[in-house]
């Protein structure tokens, strides 16, 4: 999952593009997460509101 | 009133699509300034101190320049090797170097090279790539184009088919005469020296393998 870092300097994106799943792991850790949260939240305001 | 679903909640949708173009907004403008950093052209400094830079200074025409494989990253990288010399110099200073690739990248565009060859996976596959042209065997000393030529290094052999590519047909897309003087050869050859020093990540992928792609092979 976690491959070696071979880019030629090391950077934050390089680090993000060096395995299949990488990429993908952080847009949905930065990206899902943050919606289940937001769900949640708007669940519980539409049921005090009822 | 039935509970209302949270997926039908304008709100939860306004939220999400706020929280998902603003951290992308971030991301790509920081994507911007790190891709600016990363290919940044180097210096005469940095070749000197064998600091390697994606993009080399433009006195990399003094250097021998060679494609090994890398293990680590899986495919083959530029190496920037000893002192070389380009049409009989090795120690063309910083300005003078510069010049002769301005020239060269100039020349490429009068003569519009991408009409038909690519150029850093720019331009059109009709032609062999050039991206990585200097680094074809074909050039070098046991490659075909050095004899055919008549000329002992792999810069003037490059320059005279330049000059008169219709008289060495090499493709069955033979390349025409496009009335490239002397100077502007220089340049252009120069200009293909630097761009194969380019760390292009292994692209063209495969570059040496594949039939057709390469001249004369």
């Amino acid at each position: 999952m976690f491959e070696p870092f071979t880019d030629v300097n090391p950077s934050f994106f390089g680090w993000l593009n060096q395995g299949p799943l990488t990429l993908t792991i952080f847009l949905h850790t930065i990206i899902i997460l943050p919606m289940i949260w937001i769900y949640f939240q708007e669940k519980k305001r539409l049921e005090n509101e009822n | 009133m039935a509970n209302k679903s949270v997926w039908s909640d304008n709100r939860f949708w306004r939220r999400t699509a706020t929280w998902v173009t603003g951290f992308a907004s971030v991301l790509l403008i920081w994507l911007t300034f790190d891709t600016s950093a990363q290919i940044a052209m180097g210096n005469d400094q940095d070749l000197q101190n064998k600091v390697t830079k994606r993009v080399p200074g433009p006195t990399v025409i003094n250097y021998k320049i060679t494609y090994e494989m890398s293990a680590k990253r899986g495919h083959e990288i530029p190496v920037i090797g000893e002192k070389e010399k380009f049409f009989g110099r090795d120690d063309y200073s910083e300005e003078e170097a510069g010049a002769l690739l301005h020239l060269g990248k100039l020349g490429s565009q009068a003569k519009n090279c991408m009409d038909c060859h690519t150029l850093l996976g720019n331009g059109a596959y009709f032609a062999p790539d050039l991206t990585k042209a200097w680094l074809d065997p074909a050039w070098g000393p046991d490659g075909a184009m050095q004899a055919l030529t008549g000329k002992n290094t792999k810069e003037e052999a490059m320059a005279e088919f330049l000059m008169h590519p219709d008289q060495y047909p090499t493709h069955a897309r033979m390349m025409p005469d496009l009335g490239i003087t002397a100077k502007e050869a220089k340049g252009l050859v120069a200009f293909l020296k630097h761009m194969s020093s380019i760390d292009t990540n292994g692209f063209p992928r495969n570059f040496g393998k594949i039939k057709g792609a390469v001249h004369g092979k």
